[in-house]
Protein backbone atom coordinates (compact mmCIF):
# COMPACT_ATOMS: atom_id res chain seq x y z
CA UNK A 1 0.00 0.00 0.00
CA UNK A 2 1.32 3.20 -1.00
CA UNK A 3 0.88 6.41 1.45
CA UNK A 4 0.55 10.16 -0.02
CA UNK A 5 0.04 13.18 2.38
CA UNK A 6 -2.28 15.71 1.59
CA UNK A 7 -1.27 18.84 0.94
CA UNK A 8 -4.22 21.05 0.75
CA UNK A 9 -7.57 19.59 0.53
CA UNK A 10 -8.26 15.78 1.62
CA UNK A 11 -8.02 12.72 -0.86
CA UNK A 12 -11.34 12.11 -0.65
CA UNK A 13 -12.52 15.66 -2.00
CA UNK A 14 -10.02 14.98 -4.71
CA UNK A 15 -11.12 13.46 -7.76
CA UNK A 16 -7.70 11.81 -8.91
CA UNK A 17 -5.87 9.29 -6.66
CA UNK A 18 -2.98 11.07 -5.06
CA UNK A 19 -0.89 7.43 -5.25
CA UNK A 20 -1.64 6.26 -8.71
CA UNK A 21 -1.28 10.26 -10.09
CA UNK A 22 2.63 10.00 -8.28
CA UNK A 23 2.69 6.47 -9.83
CA UNK A 24 2.02 7.54 -13.07
CA UNK A 25 3.74 10.66 -13.35
CA UNK A 26 6.47 8.52 -12.19
CA UNK A 27 6.34 6.75 -14.87
CA UNK A 28 6.08 9.49 -17.39
CA UNK A 29 8.91 11.45 -16.24
CA UNK A 30 11.18 8.67 -16.59
CA UNK A 31 14.16 9.51 -18.97
CA UNK A 32 13.80 6.19 -20.10
CA UNK A 33 11.04 2.94 -20.27
CA UNK A 34 11.21 1.50 -16.88
CA UNK A 35 10.23 -2.52 -15.81
CA UNK A 36 7.20 -1.63 -13.28
CA UNK A 37 4.30 -3.45 -11.90
CA UNK A 38 2.85 -1.86 -8.65
CA UNK A 39 -0.27 -2.93 -6.89
CA UNK A 40 -2.03 0.08 -5.13
CA UNK A 41 -4.48 -0.39 -2.45
CA UNK A 42 -6.91 2.56 -1.33
CA UNK A 43 -9.62 2.73 0.99
CA UNK A 44 -9.64 -0.62 1.84
CA UNK A 45 -11.65 -1.59 -0.85
CA UNK A 46 -10.19 -0.13 -4.35
CA UNK A 47 -7.10 -1.48 -6.29
CA UNK A 48 -5.32 -0.62 -9.00
CA UNK A 49 -2.74 -2.87 -10.60
CA UNK A 50 -0.12 -0.74 -13.02
CA UNK A 51 2.47 -2.77 -15.41
CA UNK A 52 5.04 -1.04 -17.67
CA UNK A 53 7.47 -3.06 -19.59
CA UNK A 54 10.75 -2.09 -20.89
CA UNK A 55 10.52 -3.84 -23.71
CA UNK A 56 7.20 -2.43 -24.75
CA UNK A 57 7.44 1.57 -23.63
CA UNK A 58 4.37 2.41 -24.96
CA UNK A 59 2.29 0.54 -22.91
CA UNK A 60 1.47 1.31 -19.98
CA UNK A 61 -1.36 -1.08 -18.46
CA UNK A 62 -3.96 0.34 -15.73
CA UNK A 63 -6.75 -1.93 -14.21
CA UNK A 64 -8.94 -1.19 -11.78
CA UNK A 65 -10.67 -2.34 -9.31
CA UNK A 66 -13.82 -1.15 -7.23
CA UNK A 67 -17.02 -1.81 -5.74
CA UNK A 68 -19.64 -0.23 -7.75
CA UNK A 69 -22.22 2.20 -6.14
CA UNK A 70 -25.20 0.50 -6.91
CA UNK A 71 -24.71 -3.35 -6.32
CA UNK A 72 -27.87 -4.53 -7.62
CA UNK A 73 -27.18 -2.99 -11.31
CA UNK A 74 -23.84 -4.60 -11.76
CA UNK A 75 -24.37 -6.36 -15.58
CA UNK A 76 -22.42 -9.67 -16.17
CA UNK A 77 -20.69 -8.19 -19.04
CA UNK A 78 -18.87 -5.94 -17.09
CA UNK A 79 -19.57 -1.99 -16.45
CA UNK A 80 -22.53 -0.54 -18.12
CA UNK A 81 -21.58 1.35 -21.53
CA UNK A 82 -22.06 4.71 -20.18
CA UNK A 83 -19.60 4.37 -18.12
CA UNK A 84 -16.89 3.11 -20.45
CA UNK A 85 -18.35 6.23 -22.40
CA UNK A 86 -17.31 8.69 -19.78
CA UNK A 87 -13.61 6.56 -18.80
CA UNK A 88 -12.76 6.34 -22.39
CA UNK A 89 -13.65 10.55 -22.42
CA UNK A 90 -11.16 11.48 -20.63
CA UNK A 91 -8.77 11.44 -22.37
CA UNK A 92 -9.74 9.74 -26.45
CA UNK A 93 -6.14 10.01 -27.82
CA UNK A 94 -4.38 8.07 -24.83
CA UNK A 95 -6.64 5.74 -23.48
CA UNK A 96 -7.47 2.80 -24.73
CA UNK A 97 -10.17 0.14 -23.26
CA UNK A 98 -8.92 -3.33 -22.82
CA UNK A 99 -11.55 -6.05 -23.66
CA UNK A 100 -12.18 -8.39 -21.49
CA UNK A 101 -10.44 -6.62 -18.45
CA UNK A 102 -8.11 -8.64 -16.43
CA UNK A 103 -9.21 -11.08 -14.03
CA UNK A 104 -10.26 -9.79 -10.63
CA UNK A 105 -10.35 -6.68 -12.16
CA UNK A 106 -13.48 -4.24 -13.37
CA UNK A 107 -11.70 -2.52 -16.29
CA UNK A 108 -8.31 -2.38 -17.56
CA UNK A 109 -6.69 0.32 -19.74
CA UNK A 110 -3.75 0.92 -21.94
CA UNK A 111 -2.28 4.27 -21.68
CA UNK A 112 -0.04 5.13 -24.37
CA UNK A 113 2.40 7.69 -23.32
CA UNK A 114 3.76 8.69 -26.66
CA UNK A 115 0.75 10.34 -27.15
CA UNK A 116 0.78 12.36 -23.79
CA UNK A 117 2.21 15.66 -24.44
CA UNK A 118 5.69 17.20 -22.49
CA UNK A 119 4.16 20.03 -20.90
CA UNK A 120 1.99 21.35 -18.06
CA UNK A 121 -1.05 19.45 -20.21
CA UNK A 122 0.48 16.17 -20.01
CA UNK A 123 0.57 16.47 -16.50
CA UNK A 124 -3.14 17.62 -16.48
CA UNK A 125 -3.93 14.56 -18.45
CA UNK A 126 -2.06 12.31 -16.36
CA UNK A 127 -4.11 13.70 -13.24
CA UNK A 128 -7.43 13.30 -15.25
CA UNK A 129 -6.33 9.91 -15.69
CA UNK A 130 -5.97 9.29 -12.05
CA UNK A 131 -9.63 10.21 -11.21
CA UNK A 132 -10.79 7.08 -13.63
CA UNK A 133 -12.36 5.41 -10.15
CA UNK A 134 -13.96 8.58 -9.28
CA UNK A 135 -15.57 8.71 -12.91
CA UNK A 136 -16.65 5.09 -12.75
CA UNK A 137 -18.35 5.92 -9.69
CA UNK A 138 -20.23 8.95 -10.52
CA UNK A 139 -21.34 7.85 -13.61
CA UNK A 140 -23.46 5.41 -12.04
CA UNK A 141 -24.95 7.90 -10.06
CA UNK A 142 -24.84 10.49 -13.51
CA UNK A 143 -27.21 7.66 -15.08
CA UNK A 144 -29.54 7.60 -12.20
CA UNK A 145 -30.00 10.88 -12.02
CA UNK A 146 -30.44 11.30 -15.82
CA UNK A 147 -32.63 8.02 -16.16
CA UNK A 148 -34.29 6.46 -13.35
CA UNK A 149 -36.76 4.70 -15.26
CA UNK A 150 -34.76 0.85 -14.04
CA UNK A 151 -36.27 1.55 -10.85
CA UNK A 152 -39.08 -0.89 -9.49
CA UNK A 153 -42.23 0.90 -8.51
CA UNK A 154 -43.94 -1.00 -5.51
CA UNK A 155 -47.23 0.22 -4.40
CA UNK A 156 -47.09 3.65 -6.22
CA UNK A 157 -44.19 4.16 -4.73
CA UNK A 158 -40.28 4.14 -6.08
CA UNK A 159 -38.11 1.55 -4.41
CA UNK A 160 -35.40 3.26 -2.97
CA UNK A 161 -32.21 2.41 -4.31
CA UNK A 162 -28.91 1.87 -1.82
CA UNK A 163 -25.77 3.00 -3.11
CA UNK A 164 -22.34 2.68 -1.54
CA UNK A 165 -19.70 5.07 -1.86
CA UNK A 166 -17.44 4.44 0.97
CA UNK A 167 -17.71 1.27 3.18
CA UNK A 168 -20.36 0.88 5.64
CA UNK A 169 -21.68 4.27 4.87
CA UNK A 170 -24.65 3.67 2.42
CA UNK A 171 -26.71 6.24 1.09
CA UNK A 172 -30.62 6.29 -1.00
CA UNK A 173 -32.05 7.74 -3.50
CA UNK A 174 -35.39 7.99 -4.14
CA UNK A 175 -36.66 8.98 -7.55
CA UNK A 176 -40.60 11.19 -6.49
CA UNK A 177 -42.74 13.05 -9.04
CA UNK A 178 -40.23 16.19 -10.14
CA UNK A 179 -37.34 15.63 -8.16
CA UNK A 180 -34.97 13.05 -6.67
CA UNK A 181 -33.89 12.88 -3.42
CA UNK A 182 -31.28 11.61 -2.00
CA UNK A 183 -31.22 10.40 2.05
CA UNK A 184 -27.89 10.12 4.23
CA UNK A 185 -28.12 8.10 7.42
CA UNK A 186 -25.30 9.88 9.63
CA UNK A 187 -23.55 7.90 11.94
CA UNK A 188 -20.77 8.92 14.25
CA UNK A 189 -18.26 6.97 16.55
CA UNK A 190 -19.18 9.26 19.47
CA UNK A 191 -21.58 11.75 21.27
CA UNK A 192 -19.63 14.92 20.67
CA UNK A 193 -19.32 14.20 17.22
CA UNK A 194 -23.00 13.73 16.83
CA UNK A 195 -23.84 17.10 19.00
CA UNK A 196 -21.82 19.16 16.84
CA UNK A 197 -22.90 17.55 13.14
CA UNK A 198 -26.20 18.02 14.60
CA UNK A 199 -25.68 21.94 14.70
CA UNK A 200 -24.20 21.96 11.85
CA UNK A 201 -27.28 20.07 10.04
CA UNK A 202 -29.62 22.35 11.70
CA UNK A 203 -27.61 25.04 10.08
CA UNK A 204 -27.50 24.04 6.62
CA UNK A 205 -31.36 23.55 7.16
CA UNK A 206 -31.70 27.05 8.09
CA UNK A 207 -29.27 28.57 5.18
CA UNK A 208 -31.09 26.29 2.32
CA UNK A 209 -34.41 27.76 3.17
CA UNK A 210 -33.10 31.45 3.39
CA UNK A 211 -33.96 33.22 0.51
CA UNK A 212 -30.42 33.65 -1.22
CA UNK A 213 -30.28 29.63 -0.99
CA UNK A 214 -33.34 29.17 -3.17
CA UNK A 215 -31.71 27.26 -6.25
CA UNK A 216 -29.62 24.70 -3.58
CA UNK A 217 -31.26 21.82 -3.33
CA UNK A 218 -33.93 21.40 -0.64
CA UNK A 219 -31.95 20.35 2.42
CA UNK A 220 -33.84 18.37 6.12
CA UNK A 221 -33.01 16.81 8.84
CA UNK A 222 -34.56 14.44 11.25
CA UNK A 223 -34.08 12.39 13.83
CA UNK A 224 -36.21 9.78 12.54
CA UNK A 225 -35.70 7.80 9.00
CA UNK A 226 -38.01 10.05 6.60
CA UNK A 227 -41.16 8.03 5.23
CA UNK A 228 -39.58 6.73 1.81
CA UNK A 229 -37.23 4.72 3.52
CA UNK A 230 -39.84 2.60 5.40
CA UNK A 231 -39.42 -1.24 4.41
CA UNK A 232 -36.01 -0.78 4.29
CA UNK A 233 -33.49 -3.27 6.45
CA UNK A 234 -33.22 -2.10 10.20
CA UNK A 235 -29.34 -2.20 9.91
CA UNK A 236 -29.28 0.32 7.52
CA UNK A 237 -31.75 2.65 9.24
CA UNK A 238 -29.83 2.61 12.61
CA UNK A 239 -28.46 5.51 13.28
CA UNK A 240 -27.08 8.17 16.23
CA UNK A 241 -26.93 11.44 13.73
CA UNK A 242 -30.49 11.29 12.27
CA UNK A 243 -30.82 11.53 8.52
CA UNK A 244 -30.15 13.89 5.99
CA UNK A 245 -32.23 14.41 3.04
CA UNK A 246 -31.38 16.74 -0.15
CA UNK A 247 -34.30 17.45 -2.94
CA UNK A 248 -31.99 17.07 -6.53
CA UNK A 249 -34.78 18.88 -9.03
CA UNK A 250 -33.62 19.19 -12.82
CA UNK A 251 -32.33 22.09 -12.67
CA UNK A 252 -29.10 20.52 -10.31
CA UNK A 253 -28.68 17.97 -13.08
CA UNK A 254 -28.75 20.75 -16.48
CA UNK A 255 -25.09 20.66 -18.11
CA UNK A 256 -22.01 21.34 -16.05
CA UNK A 257 -24.42 21.29 -12.88
CA UNK A 258 -24.84 17.66 -13.13
CA UNK A 259 -20.76 16.58 -12.42
CA UNK A 260 -20.60 18.88 -9.56
CA UNK A 261 -23.87 17.82 -8.02
CA UNK A 262 -23.18 13.90 -8.25
CA UNK A 263 -19.43 14.48 -6.67
CA UNK A 264 -21.16 16.73 -4.10
CA UNK A 265 -23.92 14.02 -3.03
CA UNK A 266 -20.30 11.46 -3.08
CA UNK A 267 -18.60 13.49 -0.82
CA UNK A 268 -21.28 14.49 2.07
CA UNK A 269 -20.50 11.87 4.59
CA UNK A 270 -16.15 12.81 4.05
CA UNK A 271 -17.57 16.83 3.96
CA UNK A 272 -19.05 16.10 7.45
CA UNK A 273 -16.87 14.05 8.74
CA UNK A 274 -13.98 16.75 7.92
CA UNK A 275 -16.18 19.60 9.11
CA UNK A 276 -16.27 17.78 12.72
CA UNK A 277 -13.10 17.23 12.95
CA UNK A 278 -11.87 20.48 11.98
CA UNK A 279 -13.85 21.73 14.33
CA UNK A 280 -12.82 19.70 17.56
CA UNK A 281 -9.27 20.92 16.42
CA UNK A 282 -10.61 24.38 16.69
CA UNK A 283 -12.24 23.64 20.10
CA UNK A 284 -9.12 22.66 21.50
CA UNK A 285 -6.92 24.80 20.44
CA UNK A 286 -9.20 27.39 21.44
CA UNK A 287 -9.33 25.72 24.94
CA UNK A 288 -5.10 25.73 24.99
CA UNK A 289 -4.91 29.29 24.06
CA UNK A 290 -8.01 30.07 27.20
CA UNK A 291 -5.65 27.83 29.32
CA UNK A 292 -2.72 30.60 28.78
CA UNK A 293 -4.69 33.40 29.72
CA UNK A 294 -6.20 32.08 32.59
CA UNK A 295 -3.18 30.77 34.15
CA UNK A 296 -1.52 34.26 33.20
CA UNK A 297 -4.19 35.85 35.02
CA UNK A 298 -3.19 33.80 38.39
CA UNK A 299 0.28 34.49 37.72
CA UNK A 300 -0.08 38.59 36.96
CA UNK A 301 -1.97 38.72 40.01
CA UNK A 302 0.88 38.38 41.72
CA UNK A 303 -0.20 35.80 44.33
CA UNK A 304 2.46 33.03 43.69
CA UNK A 305 5.80 33.04 46.11
CA UNK A 306 8.71 32.32 43.56
CA UNK A 307 10.16 29.79 45.78
CA UNK A 308 7.05 27.30 45.44
CA UNK A 309 7.39 27.20 42.22
CA UNK A 310 9.17 24.25 40.50
CA UNK A 311 9.77 24.05 36.99
CA UNK A 312 7.28 21.95 36.13
CA UNK A 313 4.54 23.12 37.60
CA UNK A 314 5.18 26.59 36.21
CA UNK A 315 2.30 25.93 33.59
CA UNK A 316 1.82 26.43 29.82
CA UNK A 317 5.64 27.43 28.18
CA UNK A 318 3.72 30.84 27.17
CA UNK A 319 3.70 32.09 31.27
CA UNK A 320 7.13 33.37 32.01
CA UNK A 321 7.29 36.26 33.81
CA UNK A 322 6.23 36.60 37.62
CA UNK A 323 5.44 39.90 39.62
CA UNK A 324 6.73 38.68 43.29
CA UNK A 325 4.66 40.52 45.74
CA UNK A 326 3.59 37.63 48.33
CA UNK A 327 2.26 38.44 51.60
CA UNK A 328 6.31 37.95 53.09
CA UNK A 329 8.24 39.90 50.55
CA UNK A 330 5.83 42.77 51.21
CA UNK A 331 6.59 42.98 54.53
CA UNK A 332 9.94 42.18 54.11
CA UNK A 333 10.62 44.79 52.13
CA UNK A 334 8.52 47.56 54.43
CA UNK A 335 10.84 46.69 57.02
CA UNK A 336 13.76 47.31 54.91
CA UNK A 337 12.73 50.61 54.10
CA UNK A 338 11.99 51.05 58.13
CA UNK A 339 15.21 50.59 58.82
CA UNK A 340 16.89 52.46 56.34
CA UNK A 341 15.08 55.74 57.21
CA UNK A 342 16.11 54.82 60.70
CA UNK A 343 19.57 54.68 59.66
CA UNK A 344 19.52 57.98 57.76
CA UNK A 345 17.92 59.70 60.59
CA UNK A 346 20.26 58.53 63.33
CA UNK A 347 23.51 60.47 64.22
CA UNK A 348 26.67 59.53 63.50
CA UNK A 349 28.34 58.02 65.70
CA UNK A 350 32.39 58.66 66.03
CA UNK A 351 33.57 57.62 69.40
CA UNK A 352 36.17 60.32 70.03
CA UNK A 353 33.65 62.98 68.70
CA UNK A 354 31.10 62.75 71.18
CA UNK A 355 32.73 65.07 73.61
CA UNK A 356 33.02 67.46 70.88
CA UNK A 357 29.38 67.36 69.46
CA UNK A 358 28.48 68.20 73.38
CA UNK A 359 30.26 70.79 73.15
CA UNK A 360 29.89 72.76 70.21
CA UNK A 361 27.28 71.28 67.99
CA UNK A 362 24.13 70.89 68.10
CA UNK A 363 21.85 68.96 65.82
CA UNK A 364 18.07 70.69 65.20
CA UNK A 365 15.52 68.28 65.80
CA UNK A 366 14.06 66.78 62.17
CA UNK A 367 11.15 68.82 61.68
CA UNK A 368 8.24 67.43 59.36
CA UNK A 369 7.90 68.47 56.31
CA UNK A 370 4.35 69.26 56.72
CA UNK A 371 4.85 71.65 59.41
CA UNK A 372 5.71 75.49 58.69
CA UNK A 373 8.03 77.43 60.83
CA UNK A 374 8.04 80.86 60.83
CA UNK A 375 11.69 82.30 60.63
CA UNK A 376 12.51 85.64 62.54
CA UNK B 1 -28.69 38.36 38.68
CA UNK B 2 -24.91 37.40 37.88
CA UNK B 3 -23.76 40.02 40.11
CA UNK B 4 -25.66 39.26 43.26
CA UNK B 5 -24.91 35.36 42.71
CA UNK B 6 -20.24 36.43 42.78
CA UNK B 7 -20.74 39.33 45.71
CA UNK B 8 -22.67 36.17 47.71
CA UNK B 9 -19.76 33.81 46.48
CA UNK B 10 -17.38 36.03 47.40
CA UNK B 11 -18.72 37.41 50.71
CA UNK B 12 -19.38 33.80 51.78
CA UNK B 13 -15.90 32.53 50.79
CA UNK B 14 -14.34 35.80 52.79
CA UNK B 15 -16.24 34.20 55.64
CA UNK B 16 -14.75 31.29 55.09
CA UNK B 17 -11.20 31.32 54.05
CA UNK B 18 -10.06 31.72 57.67
CA UNK B 19 -7.80 28.47 57.46
CA UNK B 20 -4.81 27.73 59.85
CA UNK B 21 -2.56 24.31 59.79
CA UNK B 22 -3.78 21.57 61.78
CA UNK B 23 -2.21 18.35 62.11
CA UNK B 24 -3.75 15.27 61.12
CA UNK B 25 -5.41 13.55 64.35
CA UNK B 26 -5.48 10.24 63.28
CA UNK B 27 -2.25 9.72 61.71
CA UNK B 28 0.96 10.89 63.16
CA UNK B 29 3.03 13.61 61.85
CA UNK B 30 0.92 13.53 58.81
CA UNK B 31 -1.23 16.78 57.69
CA UNK B 32 -4.16 16.29 54.99
CA UNK B 33 -6.99 18.48 54.03
CA UNK B 34 -9.70 18.00 56.45
CA UNK B 35 -12.90 18.77 53.86
CA UNK B 36 -11.50 16.13 51.99
CA UNK B 37 -11.48 13.40 54.68
CA UNK B 38 -14.13 14.41 57.09
CA UNK B 39 -13.27 12.08 59.20
CA UNK B 40 -13.66 14.74 62.15
CA UNK B 41 -17.23 16.56 62.16
CA UNK B 42 -15.65 18.87 65.11
CA UNK B 43 -13.34 19.87 62.29
CA UNK B 44 -15.94 20.82 59.50
CA UNK B 45 -17.63 23.53 59.38
CA UNK B 46 -21.43 23.88 57.75
CA UNK B 47 -21.37 23.49 53.91
CA UNK B 48 -22.98 26.29 51.83
CA UNK B 49 -24.86 26.03 49.06
CA UNK B 50 -25.66 29.51 46.80
CA UNK B 51 -27.72 28.75 43.84
CA UNK B 52 -28.23 30.80 41.16
CA UNK B 53 -31.13 28.99 39.55
CA UNK B 54 -31.85 25.54 39.21
CA UNK B 55 -29.05 24.44 36.74
CA UNK B 56 -26.12 26.61 38.48
CA UNK B 57 -25.20 26.70 41.75
CA UNK B 58 -21.93 26.83 44.38
CA UNK B 59 -21.35 24.31 47.04
CA UNK B 60 -18.75 25.98 49.81
CA UNK B 61 -17.28 23.63 52.09
CA UNK B 62 -15.01 24.39 54.93
CA UNK B 63 -12.52 22.99 57.51
CA UNK B 64 -10.16 24.43 59.92
CA UNK B 65 -7.64 23.83 57.41
CA UNK B 66 -9.09 23.51 54.17
CA UNK B 67 -11.89 24.68 51.92
CA UNK B 68 -13.66 23.26 49.09
CA UNK B 69 -15.09 25.30 46.22
CA UNK B 70 -17.24 23.19 43.82
CA UNK B 71 -19.09 24.77 40.85
CA UNK B 72 -22.20 23.66 38.43
CA UNK B 73 -22.19 25.92 35.27
CA UNK B 74 -25.24 26.52 33.18
CA UNK B 75 -25.54 24.16 30.47
CA UNK B 76 -28.72 25.45 28.02
CA UNK B 77 -28.63 22.43 25.23
CA UNK B 78 -26.43 19.65 24.40
CA UNK B 79 -23.68 21.75 22.66
CA UNK B 80 -22.69 23.90 25.66
CA UNK B 81 -23.24 20.93 27.15
CA UNK B 82 -20.31 19.13 25.53
CA UNK B 83 -18.71 22.84 25.56
CA UNK B 84 -18.54 22.63 28.97
CA UNK B 85 -17.74 19.33 29.91
CA UNK B 86 -14.88 19.48 27.22
CA UNK B 87 -13.55 22.77 28.82
CA UNK B 88 -13.60 22.08 32.36
CA UNK B 89 -12.19 18.49 31.64
CA UNK B 90 -9.35 19.90 29.68
CA UNK B 91 -8.58 22.33 32.87
CA UNK B 92 -8.79 19.73 35.17
CA UNK B 93 -6.51 17.71 33.44
CA UNK B 94 -3.77 20.75 34.20
CA UNK B 95 -4.19 21.01 37.46
CA UNK B 96 -1.04 21.77 38.48
CA UNK B 97 -0.83 24.90 36.23
CA UNK B 98 -3.84 26.55 38.80
CA UNK B 99 -2.47 24.74 42.01
CA UNK B 100 -5.93 25.58 43.53
CA UNK B 101 -7.53 23.42 41.12
CA UNK B 102 -9.09 19.79 41.72
CA UNK B 103 -8.00 17.47 39.40
CA UNK B 104 -11.25 15.35 39.69
CA UNK B 105 -14.61 17.74 40.73
CA UNK B 106 -16.90 16.43 43.19
CA UNK B 107 -20.22 14.33 42.09
CA UNK B 108 -23.08 16.67 40.70
CA UNK B 109 -20.66 19.81 39.86
CA UNK B 110 -18.22 20.39 37.13
CA UNK B 111 -15.06 21.40 38.58
CA UNK B 112 -13.95 22.61 41.79
CA UNK B 113 -11.10 24.38 43.75
CA UNK B 114 -9.51 22.68 47.23
CA UNK B 115 -7.61 25.36 49.08
CA UNK B 116 -5.60 24.71 51.58
CA UNK B 117 -4.04 26.48 54.74
CA UNK B 118 -0.33 26.26 52.58
CA UNK B 119 -2.08 28.59 49.62
CA UNK B 120 -3.44 30.80 52.05
CA UNK B 121 0.16 31.17 53.22
CA UNK B 122 1.61 31.72 50.02
CA UNK B 123 -0.68 33.83 48.35
CA UNK B 124 -2.88 36.29 49.09
CA UNK B 125 -6.40 35.72 50.35
CA UNK B 126 -8.19 38.16 48.72
CA UNK B 127 -6.52 37.79 45.76
CA UNK B 128 -7.07 33.99 45.70
CA UNK B 129 -11.08 35.21 46.07
CA UNK B 130 -10.65 37.45 43.33
CA UNK B 131 -9.11 34.65 41.50
CA UNK B 132 -11.99 32.18 41.85
CA UNK B 133 -14.56 34.54 41.25
CA UNK B 134 -13.35 35.97 37.73
CA UNK B 135 -12.34 32.09 36.94
CA UNK B 136 -16.47 32.03 37.54
CA UNK B 137 -16.81 34.81 34.94
CA UNK B 138 -14.90 33.40 32.22
CA UNK B 139 -15.89 30.26 32.19
CA UNK B 140 -19.28 31.58 31.71
CA UNK B 141 -18.13 33.84 28.97
CA UNK B 142 -15.79 31.62 27.21
CA UNK B 143 -18.38 28.49 26.53
CA UNK B 144 -20.56 31.18 25.12
CA UNK B 145 -18.17 32.61 23.00
CA UNK B 146 -17.37 28.89 21.78
CA UNK B 147 -21.09 28.02 21.41
CA UNK B 148 -21.16 30.80 18.82
CA UNK B 149 -17.92 30.10 17.52
CA UNK B 150 -19.04 26.66 16.78
CA UNK B 151 -22.17 27.87 15.63
CA UNK B 152 -20.75 30.07 12.97
CA UNK B 153 -18.65 27.97 11.67
CA UNK B 154 -21.18 25.51 11.21
CA UNK B 155 -23.05 27.91 9.08
CA UNK B 156 -20.24 29.37 7.05
CA UNK B 157 -19.28 25.61 5.98
CA UNK B 158 -22.91 25.19 4.97
CA UNK B 159 -22.67 28.13 3.26
CA UNK B 160 -20.27 27.21 1.14
CA UNK B 161 -21.27 23.33 0.87
CA UNK B 162 -24.64 24.38 -0.35
CA UNK B 163 -23.04 27.35 -2.74
CA UNK B 164 -21.49 24.45 -4.78
CA UNK B 165 -24.86 23.55 -6.51
CA UNK B 166 -25.91 27.11 -7.14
Amino acid sequence: MSRHRQKHNMACFQRESPALKEILLRLYRAEKPLEFDHHLYEFGSVEYHVQASASIPDNTYLSIATPLLYQDFILSSGLPRYTLEMVKGISPDVIEIIEPPKEGYKLTLRLKYSRIPRNKGGVKMIASISSVQGVILSSQLKDMLMNVNSLEVSQGMYRPVKLIYHPREPFFVIKQPEKITAVFPMRFKEDTDVIIATAFFQELMDIGSSKAFVKAPHCIWSPIPPAELRGEPIEDLSTNGGFVSFDITGRHVEGKRLDKTVWNLLNFYAFVKYHVKSTRGFIQRRMRTRLESLVEVLYNAGIKDEHHIKKKNRGPKGVRKLLNFSKSKLLKKRYNFINKIKRIRSRIKIHWFSRFRKRWLNFSRFSSVTRYEKLN
Amino acid sequence: MLRLYLTCIRNTLEAAMCLQNFPCQEVERHNKPEVELKTSPELLLNSVVICRNEAEKCLIETSINSLRISLKVKQADELENILTKKFLRFLSMRAEAFQVLRRKPVQGYDISFLITNYHCEEMQKQRLIDFIVQFMEDIDKEISELKLSVNTRGRLVATEFLKQFI
